[in-house]
């Protein structure tokens, strides 16, 4: 597919989020931490989707990306044109009126002047892309293998996309691997995003071109995401909305499950040990919602098995990569993007204090003159 | 109905004469078998292209459903407002970069039809088959002429375009094959021979040659023309007199461009009837377009009115700079208005096209109720070589099919391709997949 295309060297691997942001707490944290990989030019987000047809849960993503600098800036002209990576991808039949996710909450919230706290550019379903459609254009815009999925939700739009004329070839060009945040293994209990939809989950587990690897409850419940550092690690904002959405979610202190942020490490990270892998196999699904796997050589899928080992050093990562502030555009600083700003103003200051606190360096020595520079 | 035998004329007669080869007919009353329902009349549809983009800002209507106020590129089309859909949200993901770098003019043109990304290549060009060609492939065979391709600008084939992208892509938009675009045909003269005359290409030597003893083509036609009319009761022989007037207007517009040019500059490098004026070239095109719809010699047409990319001046309203460098304005507001004044200029000409296939009475209605004209770009903003929100105007009703007078937006992404499937499903040509369409645009939507 790339034929007589030059040996640029690759960016970082591209991550296509999908996930029930209005729902699940570790969907909305796996968005902060995309921001986060992003920042240290470990990932990219290429795509931002929701995973349920619901348009509050689309304003959250929308909020998300707002605060994070992603949406769309106009340029000043000319080079080559734009991609859509500020727009949100939702599934078909979205609509308000049955729409009530309980995280989309803190679109309701005000700032001490009574303005909404959180703006957000969508108002109706027009303001957003069809989810499998964005994620097919954004794939196509990447290097072969250079892209990673991760769904924390139902499976519908990835069956809609396997759906997309033409679309299977491309997922097996340009993805280098699915990650899924759903099921239970080796066994466990029927899960609710499987149960929505149980045709799409069959179907992306029978049909998808590319290695799966799964990720199930038990990873979440083991690594769950510290509620503590909530207190502690965001003061660089004044507002939060991930912050928000957290509080909100359940009555504080809580460490959230983060099957999610597992997923998401999984995709950026497959090779860094974070994690062990099952041997091949294959996942299906039955008929109340639950996952079987069976090991097979050859098989596709794997899933995600926790090492005790790594529980530490996974959790630290998910504390810094949470927390951290939004990450410059290349080439912009940040500019534009009051967050990033605030981030920036607040690092400053520490800075400062430190500096302030630490005594003056000595002095020092005077470099020796360089020697002339012989004829 | 034919007042004098009691039977109908055949829908494809043409008048015959000596040295011509035919003359299609318009749509007459006596081709209606006596006591007969009206035959439906055939649905035609055209893609009128403009290149670097539309100025936006100037282009949009403010808000979905029921048309409010025109804005000013617009605004010439302020007496079709009942007779057109504004599109929103339209995207050709496929003019997009995709990791081919620079070329968004070469991209945006070659995919606008085919819904595929091109080659980047100046040698070995590969697109795909163009919407128009499937349906042409299909219903071609029903008129004189599969498809007419028209044009108004460079036709050159090969070379660079842009950034590496073969000119076959800025200067086309219908392809018959992955490697085969059909070029337009620029030259008014050569248009008119292609839909009146012999099928015999004349150089331009004895072009200039004919012109000089030139008789309308009309005059080869007298006998049947009279055998014709005494067969006709008095309203088809108004509608026939003024189709002939029509056709023979168009041949003075000829005849005074042809005699202009050879005034101006013998040498000139132009095809030899090309009117130097932009409104007239396009006048001279879209009449006869017009005529070829309106006499049924073809159902489909895409009309590149001038080649993506352009650095055309307009010099007929006062623009000197050429278009592409001032879609480039970086927000300078004398370049901005300079492209809102092209973006104008282009609705005026399209104005007349409208007007004049609104004039075409066919039965109960007229041409442009069964027609289906789409106009548009491959570029939004033309500034930031934006492929998405893509100006798209759907004019006529596509034979009482559409519901126009209002801005229908979808939803972001959209594929151009989606639109492009709905307007073969309206033609009768049902394709199953074209280009990047997720599938056809919601029909309740249009209608």
């Amino acid at each position: 597919m790339q034929a007589g295309r030059g040996p640029a060297a690759k960016p970082p691997i591209g991550i296509a989020f999908e996930g029930d942001l209005g729902n699940r707490i570790d969907a909305l944290l796996a968005v902060a931490m995309l921001n986060g990989f992003t920042g240290k030019g470990e990932a990219r987000k290429i795509a931002l989707s929701i995973s349920r047809p619901s348009l509050k849960a689309a304003q959250l993503a929308d909020v998300a990306l707002a605060f994070y600098g992603g949406r769309a800036i106009a340029g000043p002209g000319g080079g080559v044109g734009g991609s859509p990576d500020g727009m949100v991808g939702v599934p078909e039949g979205a609509s308000f009126s049955t729409d009530n996710p309980p995280l989309a909450a803190i679109l309701t919230k005000k700032t001490a002047e009574g303005a909404p706290q959180y703006s957000t550019g969508i108002s109706r379903v027009l303001d957003t892309a069809d989810n499998a459609v964005l994620i097919r254009n954004q794939l196509l815009a990447q290097n072969d293998g250079n892209a990673s999925i991760v769904v924390a939700g139902p499976a519908t739009g990835m069956a809609r996309l396997l759906g997309l004329y033409g679309a299977r070839p491309q997922i097996a060009t340009k993805v280098s691997q699915l990650v899924v945040a759903m099921g239970a293994f080796p066994s466990g209990e029927p899960d609710s995003a499987i149960k929505s939809d149980i045709a799409s989950a069959r179907t992306l587990f029978a049909e998808w071109p590319t290695p799966l690897v799964a990720v199930g409850a038990e990873v979440g419940a083991v690594l769950p995401f510290p509620g503590a550092s909530i207190e502690t690690d965001f003061g660089w904002s004044q507002a939060h909305p991930i912050v928000d959405a957290y509080r909100g979610f359940k009555p504080m202190p809580y460490d959230a499950p983060a099957t999610a942020l597992a997923a998401l490490l999984q995709a950026v990270h497959p090779n860094d040990g974070y994690f062990k892998l099952s041997e091949p196999g294959t996942i299906s699904v039955l008929d109340d919602g639950r996952t079987q796997f069976t090991a097979a050589a050859g098989g596709k899928h794997r899933y995600l098995i926790v090492d005790p080992a790594q529980k530490d050093r996974v959790i630290k990562l998910y504390k810094d990569m949470v927390a951290a502030p939004p990450a410059p555009r290349p080439g912009r600083g940040g500019r534009g993007n009051p967050a990033a700003a605030a981030a920036a103003a607040a690092a400053q200051q520490q800075q400062q204090q430190q500096q302030q606190q630490q005594p003056p360096p000595a002095q020092a020595p005077k470099p020796a003159d360089p020697k002339p520079p012989t004829p | 109905m034919s007042f004098v035998t009691g039977k109908s004329i055949p829908r494809r007669t043409f008048l015959r004469g000596v040295g011509v080869a035919a003359v299609g007919l318009p749509f007459l009353d006596a081709m209606t078998p006596a006591f007969a329902a009206a035959p439906k009349a055939p649905v035609r549809l055209a893609f009128m292209y403009v290149p670097n983009g539309i100025d936006m800002k100037n282009w949009n209507i403010e808000q979905e459903g029921a048309f409010g106020a025109f804005p000013r590129v617009m605004k010439p089309l302020e007496a079709f407002r009942d007779d057109m859909i504004q599109i929103g949200n339209l995207t050709h993901n496929s003019g997009r970069a995709l990791l081919d770098g620079a070329g968004d003019h070469g991209r945006c043109a070659g995919s606008y039809l085919t819904g595929i990304q091109v080659r980047k290549t100046t040698i070995d060009i590969k697109a795909s088959v163009s919407c128009d060609q499937l349906i042409a492939n299909q219903i071609g065979n029903q008129t004189r002429f599969a498809s007419l391709e028209l044009g108004m600008d460079d036709s050159r084939q090969a070379g660079d375009c842009d950034s590496g992208y073969s000119c076959a892509y800025t200067n086309n938009l219908a392809w018959k094959s992955e490697t085969q675009p059909l070029p337009p045909i620029l030259d008014p003269r050569a248009l008119f021979e292609r839909l009146f005359g012999t099928g015999v290409v004349l150089s331009p030597e004895q072009t200039v040659r004919q012109a000089r003893y030139r008789r309308s083509i009309l005059d080869f036609v007298t006998a049947d023309t009279h055998k014709l009319q005494t067969s006709l009761g008095p309203t088809d022989k108004r509608k026939l007199e003024e189709y002939l007037s029509s056709i023979r207007e168009v041949e003075r517009q000829l005849e005074k461009a042809e005699r202009e040019n050879v005034a101006i500059d013998p040498g000139m490098t132009k095809p030899y009837g090309v009117p130097p004026d932009f409104s007239e070239h396009f006048k001279l095109m879209s009449d006869m377009l017009a005529i070829a719809f309106q006499a049924d010699l073809t159902r489909v047409a895409t009309f590149l009115m001038t080649r993506e990319g352009t650095s055309r001046s307009y010099r007929e309203i006062g623009i000197s700079d050429g278009h592409h460098p001032c879609t480039h304005h970086q927000g300078k507001p004398d370049l901005m208005e300079k492209v809102t004044q092209i973006n104008e200029y282009h609705t005026k000409q399209l104005a007349g096209f409208i007007g004049n296939l609104k004039s075409m009475k066919e039965g109960d209605s007229n041409v442009l109720d069964n027609s289906m004209i789409v106009y548009g770009a491959g570029l939004s903003d033309g500034n930031r070589h934006l492929h998405e929100d893509l100006p798209t105007l759907l004019i006529g009703r596509g034979g009482n099919y559409f519901k126009p007078g209002r801005r229908i937006i979808y939803r972001k992404e959209t594929p151009m391709c989606n639109f492009q499937l709905s307007l073969m499903d309206r033609m009768g040509v049902h394709v199953e997949n074209f280009g990047d369409a997720s599938g056809p645009l919601d029909p309740t939507s249009l209608t």
